[in-house]
């Protein structure tokens, strides 16, 4: 009775360890299991009296001793997912039908707009609801899965990674930010200068006529009209304002310290100051008022240009005055594209182009890596590649003023593209 | 002590009370119940040998595992996560200092100094990883020590382009770097990093029930208290039956099994209570306050990345209260846990840093005020300047009293693991003992009968 009891007993033992092992096995085993010979002899010997009451026990130590049981444990579980890169993909020949939603950044919205249709025309199946509500609000609907494209003049934030891991910023094109002026008066053809250190000075309310003296100083030579600063910002969350304070900031100490950047930032007060919620809204409020200074995207630079509006030419970091022209753009873009990171999450504001403009930018699609369904990833998948590589979606980029990808950079945003499942 | 030639009794067969074996022996007469008897104290002395040293060895492996590899690799993974988390914390506050403008009154921090910690950072997860890289034959644990070994040079890389952007005065591209820097290190090198240490933390965990669960002990010592009842038996069935008072060999075996017995048991009574005090005031307060502390470094982390971010939103502050929660004070918190621990050395420490903390979240949730009021100046000197006293000093009471838990550790469990010493000889000799003594003593008395 003793020795069948003390037999459970040790198979319920080895039954423990049989488990302790699995997770010994996971954990990984690294201790030396020095059973002496004597004590292995002995254990032999043993085993031939407990076999007969026993029966099973022995089997269980055996087994206890035997390899991994396949037992997962919970940290084991994590990891699992990790490590897949890029892969390589073949594209369908026809994307899946459906609908693409996309929602995000208002400055690429003629774009988008423009891609959208070109696309639905060589795929009739597919069609993709374009919603400019902003960069912040494409962020945030990308990211819970709201729609399933959203875009953004700027890249993404730690936060937003850290709220969210799977998210990617994929460029899609190349942008410029033209500063806009409502100056009446003005000499046809006047593009007025400015730079980052006058600019903050006129959105904190330091400067508030436009014949300022430091206006003035950077202009010889251009009659500049008295009437009073108007600063126009945008009031909700954009990229736009994102990579107009990024140049204030680097331009000048002061607005650093008291403003900063970001696609939202405390503006300062001032009695002249308006906010307009989207790309067309600023254009048209600048439009309505006059001595008003406002930044847009120069996808909106024909609608501007309609109405009057100025377009300033600003200092870059090298000291020179220029444009935010195809010439300008792709010179600044050239210092940037053998450092852009593989998440090609990057700055290009003030960048060390001689002959660039200074405020260029990537226009990222915000994406989550892992669809819950692989229809919806193919189609993303199939619509992001012809964006990013289809020579008619490139050719759409000059009509809005934009530049198509770089061959470096259009291979880094493939790889990203692939990465959607 | 009778021990003669006397010429052996034949009595007859006594009637079988327990069936089978016994009853097939006694029907064979005395001689073959004697043969039976013998067979039996052998079995069950070379049973006793073998599941005493079986349970001597289970214990004294797993509690040598614990002190000498289970619990260091756990500490060099808790400290291969601390140099990672801390060089990230560096560099990244050095840059955003470096990058703006100085408030009136503040000096200049060095960014020379900061990149010499970071690289003594960098240098010493390395060398903690090169420690723990073997450590464990588990693919998932040995992949993420992969994705580290081959992240860190890509993180160091972000971080160069990001100082080489400074230099040359180009700030957002420069933040730019950083933010994929500090992404690289919160999105994969710290995630893995913490896999590496809850792997480890899970070896120290079975280690430590191993070397202190009872079923072999108990086993062994039914397995003694069965030899011992046979001996008797035996002993008395041969004084009953050949009228000797004592059998030598059968003495020897019984003193035999007392003493390792005996010693058996003392000594899993001294490794348990060396194991005990090792774990309970060791290694027990040495889990919770690195866990703290790596809650600590997060929470510190996080703050700075709130600062870099300048677009979208963030779940950082409610990441930071439920970090706030788990750290302490708080019934039931880390902190909590190792100041009850009843380590005299931890003690003091723990209510340092339970009463440090409060002030330091309050900054920290200050900083996460004004950056969702978009004043980024203000949240940028409360996280880089303000906070950093609070932080320093909570992380420095956690770390001193984690060095004094492992301290306490170590010098428990080395001497729980020595305690055993020459246990596991003694029982098998014992045992060789008991069954020669047993046969011998036995075989005397069968001989007379052949």
């Amino acid at each position: 009775m003793n020795v069948k009891w003390l037999c459970g007993e040790l198979s319920l033992y080895a039954t423990k360890e049989a488990g302790r092992r699995s997770l010994d096995d996971n954990v990984g085993i690294r201790r030396g299991r020095r059973l002496t010979a004597a004590a292995a002899l002995l254990a032999g010997l043993s085993a031939a009296g407990l076999t007969a009451g026993c029966g099973a026990a022995p089997a269980a130590i055996g087994a206890a001793a035997s390899g991994p049981a396949g037992t997962a444990s919970a940290v084991g579980q994590g990891a699992a997912a990790g490590g897949a890169g890029a892969t390589a993909r073949t594209l369908a020949a026809s994307p899946p039908p459906g609908t693409i939603t996309e929602d995000g950044s208002t400055l690429l919205e003629p774009l988008m707009e423009k891609w959208a249709g070109a696309y639905h025309q060589q795929y009739p199946g597919v069609t993709v609801k374009v919603a400019p509500g902003g960069s912040t609000k494409g962020i945030n609907d990308a990211s819970s899965g709201a729609v399933d494209l959203g875009t953004s003049d700027a890249y993404l934030s730690s936060g937003d990674l850290l709220k969210n891991s799977s998210l990617l910023n994929i460029p899609l094109a190349v942008s410029a930010q033209s500063v806009l002026y409502n100056l009446p008066g003005l000499a046809a053809g006047t593009h007025v200068r400015l730079n980052g250190v006058v600019l903050a000075k006129m959105y904190s309310g330091a400067i508030t006529t436009w014949n300022d003296p430091a206006i003035e100083g950077l202009n010889p030579g251009v009659q500049i009209p008295p009437v009073k600063v108007a600063p126009l910002h945008r009031s909700t969350g954009a990229g736009d304002t994102f990579l107009f304070t990024s140049y204030l900031s680097t331009q000048d100490p002061a607005w650093s310290k008291s403003v900063g950047y970001g696609t939202l930032v405390a503006w300062p007060a001032v009695a002249t100051a308006q906010a307009a919620s989207s790309s067309t809204a600023m254009y048209q409020a600048c439009a309505q008022t006059a001595g008003c200074v406002a930044y847009n995207g120069v996808s909106y630079l024909g609608q501007e240009q309609n109405l009057g509006l100025g377009e300033a030419a600003l200092q870059n970091s090298d000291g020179g005055y220029t444009l935010p022209d195809p010439a300008s753009i792709l010179a600044e873009l050239n210092e940037f594209v053998g450092i852009t990171p593989p998440t090609e999450t990057i700055s290009m504001i003030a960048g060390p182009g001689a002959a660039g403009y200074p405020i260029i930018n990537y226009e990222y699609a915000i994406v989550t890596v892992r669809r819950p369904g692989s229809a919806k990833a193919s189609q993303l998948r199939a619509f992001l590649d012809w964006v990013v590589g289809n020579p008619a979606a490139a050719g759409l980029t000059s009509s809005v003023g934009f530049q198509p990808l770089p061959a470096e950079i259009q291979t880094l945003s493939m790889q990203q593209i692939g990465e959607i499942r | 002590m009778a021990s003669t030639a006397t010429p052996p009794v034949q009595a007859p067969a006594p009637v079988s009370r327990h069936g089978g074996l016994r009853a097939g022996l006694a029907a064979r007469g005395t001689p073959s119940l004697i043969a039976g008897w013998m067979a039996a104290l052998v079995l069950l002395s070379l049973a006793w040998g073998a599941v005493a040293a079986w349970a001597v060895e289970q214990h004294s492996s797993a509690a040598s595992s614990l002190a000498n590899a289970d619990a260091p690799y756990s500490f060099d993974a808790q400290q291969l996560y601390l140099a990672l988390a801390h060089a990230d914390v560096t560099i990244t506050s050095a840059f955003l200092a470096d990058s703006q403008p100085l408030a009136p009154g503040m000096s200049a921090p060095s960014t020379l100094a900061a990149r010499q910690q970071f690289d003594s950072d960098v240098t010493t997860a390395g060398r903690y990883l090169a420690a723990l890289k073997d450590s464990s034959g588990s693919p998932a644990f040995t992949a993420a020590v992969a994705r580290i070994v081959g992240g860190l040079p890509r993180y160091e890389g972000h971080v160069h382009d990001a100082l080489s952007q400074y230099t040359q005065g180009f700030i957002p591209t420069g933040d730019s770097f950083t933010q994929v820097a500090s992404e690289d290190a919160h999105l994969a090198l710290l995630p893995d990093a913490k896999l590496v240490y809850q792997y480890e933390n899970a070896a120290v965990t079975a280690s430590k029930n191993q070397a202190t669960s009872l079923p072999a002990i108990v086993g062994a010592l039914l397995v003694a208290v069965a030899a011992l009842a046979a001996l008797l038996r035996a002993q008395r069935w041969l004084t009953r039956r050949t009228r000797r008072v004592l059998n030598p060999g059968l003495v020897i075996a019984t003193v035999a099994l007392v003493i390792s017995g005996g010693w058996l048991a003392v000594t899993f009574g001294i490794a348990g209570a060396d194991l005990s005090t090792a774990i309970g005031q060791g290694a027990n307060p040495a889990g919770w306050l690195a866990q703290a502390s790596i809650d600590v470094q997060q929470a510190r982390g996080d703050s700075i990345v709130n600062v870099i971010a300048r677009s979208g939103s963030t779940a950082l502050p409610a990441d930071a209260a439920s970090q706030a929660a788990s750290v302490g004070p708080g019934r039931g918190s880390l902190l909590d846990m190792a100041q009850a621990a009843g380590n005299a050395q931890v003690t003091p420490l723990a209510d340092a840093a339970l009463s440090a903390a409060p002030a330091w979240y309050a900054v920290n949730n200050q900083g996460y005020t004004f950056g969702s009021q978009h004043d980024y100046a203000r949240e940028q000197t409360s996280v880089l300047r303000t906070a950093s006293a609070g932080y320093a000093s909570v992380e420095n009471d956690i770390g001193t009293a984690l060095g004094a838990a492992q301290r306490t550790f170590t010098s428990n469990a080395a001497a729980g693991a020595s305690d055993f010493g020459s246990l596991e000889a003694i029982v098998i000799a014992a045992s060789l003992l008991m069954a020669a003594a047993s046969a011998g003593g036995l075989y005397r008395r069968l001989r007379e009968y052949l």
